[in-house]
C-alpha cells in the first residue's frame, strides 16, 4: 500500500502536472498525462504503487484509475522490455506482409508476444492500425515509426537497438 | 403535466419522468438491466429498446425523459421483441447457465427475461464461452462475493459505489468482451452499505457472503417489517423459511431508506437466531427460592399481579422498556404504570454509531441502538440511558435501595443487559419481572420470566428518527409459548380489574390514536405503505 | 485537368513548420480576415461552402458550429479530433506533421466563430512525432502573437493545447473522446445531450476532425463559392484526402476533388500492385462496406457511396487483389472491432467478439452454412441497437461480406477452409 513515501509521485511529475493543471477546468483531466509520465518513470509499465500514487495525487479512487489504465492499449500492467515494439497487423499492413514481419520479429527475439527477452532489451506485440498504411508493413519502436519493412530490415533494425 | 401514450394507454406524468417508470405506471413492463431509478442513466444493456413515434431507430427507454406532450411509445411490437430477443441472445452467449448452483436462481433478471424475451435454445453452437478463470468466487469484501462469469456488465454496482455510497471501491476494468468489474488489487469493497450491490445486481454475479447457499429463494416467505438496528427505521422484508430468518432485504420507502439498508441492519436478525430463545414462562418456586421453574402463562401473570398488588408504595414500582418495543407496547406499559400508580415509566435508549442512508430526499441518520425512542415517548414513556435509569430508580448503588418491583420489557440494551453490573443493579429490586425473548443471564436472575415475541413475530408501529410512523407485520408466529408484549400487557391490565377490556394491536392503536392528537384519525390497518410523517404532515396541523 | 492541391500544397515544404515559413505561403491571413468578420459571418461562410466533416460521419461543419448556444455563461471548447485510428487512414497525421500551422489556423478561426477560447487537439497517443511537431508549432505561434491573450492584435484570446490519448480507437468517437479528455475511460456517452450543448467538462463543445479544420482557412481566404465549386455537387464539395493502401502500386495520401472515381484514384496511385487484378475495395476505412470490382467507377463522395450501400467514411481506401481471401480479411477487421469495443453496451461487447470468432472459424474450415445465416442475423441484431456507432462499424464490412461475397464464405465451408493459400509477400515472392 502507498502512503509510505515510496508510492508517491516524483517531484518532476508533480511539477509538470501543476503546469498542465492550468489547461483544464478539472483535476481529473490530468489523469492521462499523469499516467503517461508515471509509466515512463516506472520503467515502461504501471505497477500498482504507480497507480496508487497517481490516484492519490489526483484525489481519485484507485479503482477508477485502474479502470482507466486497463482501458488504454498504451498503458501496461506488466513489465516490458527496454524497447517496446508494436507491429501493425491490421488489414492494410497485412495486405503488404505484416504477418511475416511479426514472424521475423518473433524468430529474431526468440520470445513470444508480450514477453520480455532474457536480457530485458525488447518486448513486442502485434498492434492495431498505427496510421502508416502507405508505408506498410510498419512497426513502432518506442515512440518511433519504422516503415516499409522487410523481414531483413526488421532484423537489421533489431541489431541496431541498444 | 405532459401526456404520454404507451401501448395505447395514455397517462399524465410529472415532467422529466423516465419512460421506464412511466411505462411501469401504465402497467407496461419494459425489460431492463442497467437502469435503476436512483443511479445515473447509462443506456448500456440495451434491453429497453422501444419504438417511439417519429424516430427512425429503436430507442432505449431508459434514456428517454418525458418532458413534452404527445410521446407515443410502442413496446408490444415485433421489432421491439426481436431486439429484446437479440439482446438476450447476446447476454447469454457467455453466461455460464449454471442456474442449478447459482444463488440468484429464482430472482434472476436473466431467468425472468429469458422466459419472457428469449428463445428455448441457443443458436451459438460453439462451446467456448468467455470465462474469467480464477474469478468465479472472489470475495470483494467481507459481505459480497463476485462471480465474474455471470456478470452482464450492467455497472449498477459500480455506479452504486460512485454515486450512493460515494466510496468508489468498484471499477470497470479492461475493455471489450474482456470487460470486468472489481476492486483495485489489495483493496476491499468496504462501506456501510456494501451489500446493497447484491440487491441491485440483476444476475448472480454478486451474492451475499452471509446468504450464499443458505436457502433457495423460492422456499422463502417474505413479510414487510422495519429494521431494529437503529432509529432510521429502514423498511425491510423479513425472508424466512418456517420461522428461521434467512435474510433481511431493504423494502422501498423513498422517505426513509429509498432502496437501501446498511450492512449492520442486515445482521440484526442474527441475535434472534443465535441467542437462546426463551419459550416458556418461569417463576421462582417460592419467595427467595433459588429455583426458577417453568409455569403457565396464567400463573406467571397471576404472580406479577400479586406482586403489583402487594407493593406497599406504588412509586416503588418501575416499568422500563428498551427502544425495541413497539409504540403500542410502550403505550400499554405506560398505562400499566399509571394503573398501578407509578410515575416511573421509562424507555432506555443507548447511543450507538451513527448510521446513515442516503435517500432522494436527503440523508437519514440515526444513532439510537433501538428503533423506537420517538414512538415510546409519544406513548408516554420517559427517555433515559441505562445509567440514568438505574440512578433514577435508586438501583445504581447498593445503598440506594427501596424499589419493590422492577418490570423490564424487552430489555434489549445493546449487550448492557447481560453485564454483571446491570444484573446486580436490577437484582436490587425486591421483585424483578423480565419479559424477554432471550434466555440469558437476566432471565436467570428474574423472579418472573415472560417469553416475548421478537419484532419479526409481532405487529405494531415504530416512529423513526424523523418522526415517521411506520407499521410492521409479523413474519411468522412467536416461538414456543412466547407472546407479543401487547398481549401480555393486556392480560396484566385486564387482571388489574380497572375496566380494561381485552383487545388486539389494532384496538390498542385505535385507543392511542384517540388519545394522541398527532395520530388522530389514523388506523393501524390503513396506514399508508410509506408510513405517516408525524412531524411535518401532522405536527403542523396542530 | 490537373487539380491544384489545397490542403497538401505545403507538404513538400518543410519551411512551413515555422510560423514565418507558413506565413510566407499566405498563412494566417485567413485568421486575420476572419477577425475582420463577425463570428456569424464566418459560420455562414463555412455553411455556404458545403464543407462536411472529414472524420467519417460527414456532418456539415457550419451547421455543427451553428448549434453552439450563445451566452450560456459557460466557456465553449473546440476539440480537434486527431485520434485518427480508422484502419487505412493516415491523412491527418500527414497534415499535422507536414503543415501544423494550417491546423492551428483552422482551429483559431473555428474558435472565433463559435466563441471558444480554448482548443484541445486530442491526438492519438501513438502519434508521438506529430504531437511533438504540433507542440513546437504551437509554441512558435504563441511567440508570434498568433495564439495567446491577444491573437493577431484582435483582442481575441486563443489557447491551443495538445492532449495525447493512450491507445483506444473508440476515443475517435466524439463523446468517447470527451470522456478520455476528461481523464476517464473512453466510453461513449448517451446522446442526447449532444456535445454542442453538453460537451467537454459539461460545456458547449465543437468537435471537428483535423482535415475538416484544415479546410477552414482556405474557405475563409478564397471564399465559400470557390470552395463549393470543387466536387461532385452542392452536397459533396471541396478537396478530399484519399488514403490509398493495400494492393496499390503507390500507397499514399492523394488530394483530389471529392467525388473522384475509384478507378481514377487507383490510376493516380499507380494502379494495382505487382500487376494484380482488382477484386474488392473498402472505400471509407474499416467501418465501410466492402465493394466488389464492379463498383470501380463509383464517384467517391458521401452520397454516391451511401447509395451503393457503403460510405465515404474517412476516405481510407483499402484495395485488395485477386489473391485476397475476403473472409480472412473481414475476420481481421472484426478482430479489430472486438479489440476496440469499449465493452459497455451489450450488442457491441458481445457481437463484435462473436463476429470475430465466427469468421475465423469459417476461414479455418470449422464453419457451417447455418453459421453464415446466423452471421447475417447477428449483424442485424447489432445494427442500430448499440449505444454508439462502433457496433455498426463492425456490421459494415461483415454484413457486406455476407451480402456481396457470400460465395467466399460458402467456399470456406465447402472446402473446409479458405481456398486462398496464405500469401507470402517476402520469401515466396522474392521481394525482400
Amino acid at each position: 500500500m502507498s502512503g509510505n513515501g515510496s508510492g508517491r509521485l516524483p517531484a518532476a511529475i508533480v511539477d509538470e502536472l501543476a503546469r498542465l493543471a492550468e489547461r483544464y477546468p478539472t483535476r481529473e483531466a490530468l489523469l492521462l498525462p499523469a499516467l503517461s509520465m508515471a509509466q515512463k518513470h516506472w520503467g515502461g509499465w504501471l505497477p500498482e504503487e504507480a497507480i496508487e500514487a497517481v490516484a492519490e495525487h489526483l484525489e481519485l479512487a484507485p479503482a477508477k484509475v485502474y479502470g482507466v489504465v486497463t482501458f488504454y492499449d498504451l498503458f501496461h500492467q506488466r513489465p516490458v522490455g527496454r524497447h517496446r515494439i508494436r507491429v501493425c497487423t491490421n488489414l492494410p499492413c497485412q495486405l503488404r506482409g505484416a504477418d511475416e514481419i511479426l514472424e521475423a520479429l518473433g524468430d529474431a527475439l526468440g520470445v513470444g508476444e508480450d514477453e520480455v527477452t532474457p536480457d530485458g532489451r525488447c518486448s513486442y506485440i502485434h498492434f492495431e492500425c498505427l496510421g502508416s498504411c502507405d508505408t506498410a508493413p510498419m512497426m513502432m519502436v518506442d515512440e518511433e515509426y519504422h516503415e516499409n519493412l522487410t523481414p531483413e530490415s526488421t532484423r537489421r533494425l533489431l541489431e541496431e537497438l541498444d | 403535466m405532459p401526456k404520454v401514450t404507451i401501448d395505447g394507454r395514455t397517462l399524465e406524468v410529472e415532467s422529466g419522468t423516465n419512460l421506464i417508470d412511466a411505462a411501469n405506471r401504465a402497467g407496461v413492463q419494459i425489460p431492463h438491466y442497467c437502469y435503476h431509478p436512483r443511479l445515473s442513466v447509462v443506456g448500456q444493456c440495451r434491453m429497453c429498446l422501444v419504438k417511439i413515434e417519429g424516430m427512425p431507430k429503436l430507442q432505449t427507454a431508459c434514456t428517454m425523459q418525458i418532458t413534452k406532450d404527445g410521446m407515443e411509445v410502442t413496446v408490444d411490437d415485433p421489432e421491439v421483441q426481436e431486439a429484446q430477443e437479440g439482446m438476450m441472445e447476446f447476454l447469454l452467449i457467455n453466461h455460464p447457465l449454471d442456474c442449478p448452483i447459482c444463488d440468484q436462481a429464482g430472482e434472476c433478471g436473466l431467468q425472468d427475461y429469458s422466459f419472457k424475451h428469449g428463445q428455448a435454445f441457443s443458436r451459438f453452437r460453439y462451446s467456448e464461452k468467455r470465462t474469467y478463470p480464477g474469478r468465479e468466487r472472489i470475495p470483494l469484501g467481507s459481505n459480497v462475493v463476485l462471480n465474474m462469469n455471470r456478470c452482464i456488465q450492467c455497472t449498477r454496482c459500480i455506479r452504486f459505489t460512485e454515486e450512493i455510497s460515494e466510496t468508489g471501491e468498484l471499477g470497470f476494468f479492461q475493455r471489450g468482451a474482456r470487460t470486468e468489474i472489481g476492486v483495485f488489487p489489495g483493496k476491499e469493497l468496504d462501506n456501510p452499505l456494501s451489500t446493497c450491490v447484491v440487491d441491485i445486481c440483476p444476475v448472480g454475479a454478486l451474492t451475499s457472503t452471509r446468504f450464499r447457499f443458505a436457502e433457495r429463494v423460492w422456499y422463502l416467505d417474505k413479510k414487510p417489517s422495519i429494521c431494529t438496528g437503529c432509529d432510521v427505521g429502514c423498511n425491510i422484508t423479513v425472508e424466512h423459511r418456517r420461522g428461521a430468518i434467512k435474510r433481511l432485504k431493504p423494502r422501498f420507502n423513498e422517505w426513509v431508506n429509498d432502496y437501501w439498508m446498511c450492512d449492520y441492519g442486515r445482521t440484526t436478525f442474527e441475535r434472534w437466531e443465535e441467542g437462546e430463545r426463551l419459550v416458556t414462562p418461569r417463576i421462582r418456586r417460592s419467595n427467595g427460592s433459588s429455583e426458577l421453574v417453568a409455569t403457565t402463562w396464567a400463573k406467571a401473570v397471576r404472580r406479577v399481579l400479586d406482586r403489583l398488588g402487594n407493593a406497599a408504595d406504588p412509586e416503588a414500582t418501575a416499568f422500563v422498556a428498551s427502544a425495541d418495543v413497539s409504540t403500542e407496547e410502550a403505550f400499554l406499559l405506560a398505562r400499566l404504570a399509571q394503573a398501578v400508580g407509578s410515575s416511573k415509566r421509562r424507555v432506555v435508549v443507548e447511543s450507538g454509531p451513527e448510521r446513515s442512508i442516503p435517500t432522494v430526499h436527503g440523508v437519514v441518520s440515526g444513532s439510537d441502538e433501538g428503533p423506537n425512542r420517538r414512538g415510546a415517548l409519544l406513548a408516554g414513556l420517559e427517555a433515559s440511558t441505562t445509567d440514568e435509569m438505574l440512578a433514577a430508580l435508586g438501583l445504581g448503588d447498593p445503598d440506594g435501595g427501596g424499589l419493590e418491583l422492577l418490570f423490564l420489557l424487552d430489555p434489549d440494551l445493546g449487550g448492557r443487559e447481560s453485564e454483571s453490573a446491570f444484573l446486580e443493579a436490577a437484582r436490587r429490586a425486591d421483585t424483578l419481572v423480565v419479559a424477554t425473548w432471550l434466555d440469558g443471564p437476566l432471565a436467570e436472575i428474574a423472579d418472573v420470566v415472560l417469553p416475548l415475541a421478537t419484532t419479526a413475530e409481532k405487529e405494531g408501529t415504530f416512529v423513526n428518527v424523523g418522526g415517521r410512523l411506520q407499521r410492521f407485520e409479523p413474519a411468522f408466529p412467536p416461538a414456543g409459548q412466547a407472546r407479543p408484549g401487547v398481549d401480555l400487557l393486556i392480560d396484566l391490565l385486564v387482571g388489574l380489574e380497572i375496566g380494561w377490556r381485552a383487545g388486539d394491536v389494532e384496538a390498542v392503536f385505535a385507543q392511542l390514536a384517540k388519545e394522541n392528537r398527532l395520530l388522530a384519525g389514523l388506523s393501524l390497518s390503513d396506514l399508508p405503505a410509506a408510513g405517516v410523517d408525524l412531524e411535518t404532515e401532522r405536527g403542523e396541523a396542530e | 485537368m490537373a487539380f491544384e492541391p489545397i490542403l497538401t500544397r505545403n507538404i513538400r515544404h518543410p519551411e512551413v513548420l515555422s510560423v514565418d515559413g507558413y506565413r510566407a505561403t499566405g498563412g494566417y491571413q485567413a485568421l486575420a480576415k476572419a477577425y475582420e468578420m463577425e463570428p456569424g459571418e464566418v459560420i455562414d461562410q463555412v455553411k455556404a461552402s458545403g464543407l462536411r466533416g472529414r472524420g467519417g460521419a460527414g456532418f456539415p461543419a457550419g451547421v455543427k458550429w451553428g448549434f453552439i448556444p450563445k451566452e450560456t455563461g459557460k466557456p465553449v471548447y473546440l476539440v480537434a479530433n486527431a485520434d485518427e485510428s480508422e484502419p487505412g487512414t493516415f491523412k491527418d497525421r500527414l497534415l499535422m506533421e507536414k503543415d501544423p500551422h494550417q491546423l492551428i489556423e483552422g482551429c483559431a478561426i473555428c474558435c472565433y466563430a463559435v466563441g471558444a477560447h480554448v482548443t484541445y487537439i486530442y491526438i492519438r497517443g501513438e502519434y508521438a512525432e506529430a504531437a511533438r511537431i504540433l507542440e513546437e508549432a504551437i509554441a512558435d505561434a504563441y511567440a508570434a502573437g498568433i495564439l495567446g491573450e491577444d491573437s493577431l492584435g484582435s483582442g481575441y484570446r486563443q489557447e491551443v493545447y495538445v492532449h495525447r490519448g493512450a491507445g483506444a480507437y473508440i476515443c475517435g468517437e466524439e463523446t468517447g473522446m470527451l470522456e478520455s479528455l476528461e481523464g476517464k475511460r473512453g466510453q461513449p456517452r448517451v446522446k442526447p445531450p449532444f456535445p454542442a450543448l453538453v460537451g467537454a467538462f459539461d460545456c458547449p463543445t465543437v468537435i471537428n476532425n483535423v482535415e475538416t479544420l484544415c479546410n477552414v482557412p482556405h474557405i475563409i481566404q478564397r471564399g465559400a463559392e470557390w470552395y463549393a465549386s470543387i466536387g461532385t455537387d452542392e452536397r459533396n464539395t471541396g478537396p478530399k484526402l484519399y488514403c490509398m493502401s493495400g494492393h496499390v502500386e503507390r500507397p499514399g495520401t492523394y488530394e483530389l476533388p471529392i467525388g473522384t472515381t475509384f478507378s481514377g484514384l487507383l490510376e493516380t496511385a499507380g494502379g494495382m500492385w505487382r500487376d494484380g487484378e482488382l477484386k474488392a475495395f473498402i472505400p471509407g476505412g474499416a467501418s465501410a462496406a466492402i465493394l466488389s470490382a464492379e463498383h470501380a467507377d463509383i464517384p467517391m463522395d458521401f452520397d454516391n457511396l451511401a447509395e451503393a450501400g457503403s460510405m465515404l467514411g474517412s476516405a481510407a481506401v483499402i484495395v485488395m487483389d485477386q489473391t485476397t481471401c475476403l473472409v480472412k480479411a473481414t475476420a481481421r477487421l472484426a478482430k479489430f472491432f472486438a479489440h476496440e469495443s469499449c465493452g459497455q453496451c451489450t450488442p457491441c461487447r458481445e457481437g463484435t467478439r462473436w463476429a470475430e470468432m465466427t469468421l475465423y472459424r469459417i476461414a479455418e474450415g470449422q464453419g457451417t452454412m447455418a453459421d453464415i445465416d446466423l452471421l447475417d442475423r447477428m449483424m442485424k441484431n447489432m445494427s442500430g441497437t448499440a449505444l454508439c456507432a462502433l457496433a455498426d462499424a463492425c456490421v459494415g464490412p461483415v454484413a457486406s461480406l455476407v451480402k456481396n461475397f457470400r460465395h467466399e464464405l460458402e467456399a470456406c465451408v465447402e472446402q473446409n477452409g479458405s481456398p486462398y493459400p496464405e500469401r507470402r509477400y517476402f520469401s515466396a515472392e522474392g521481394a525482400d
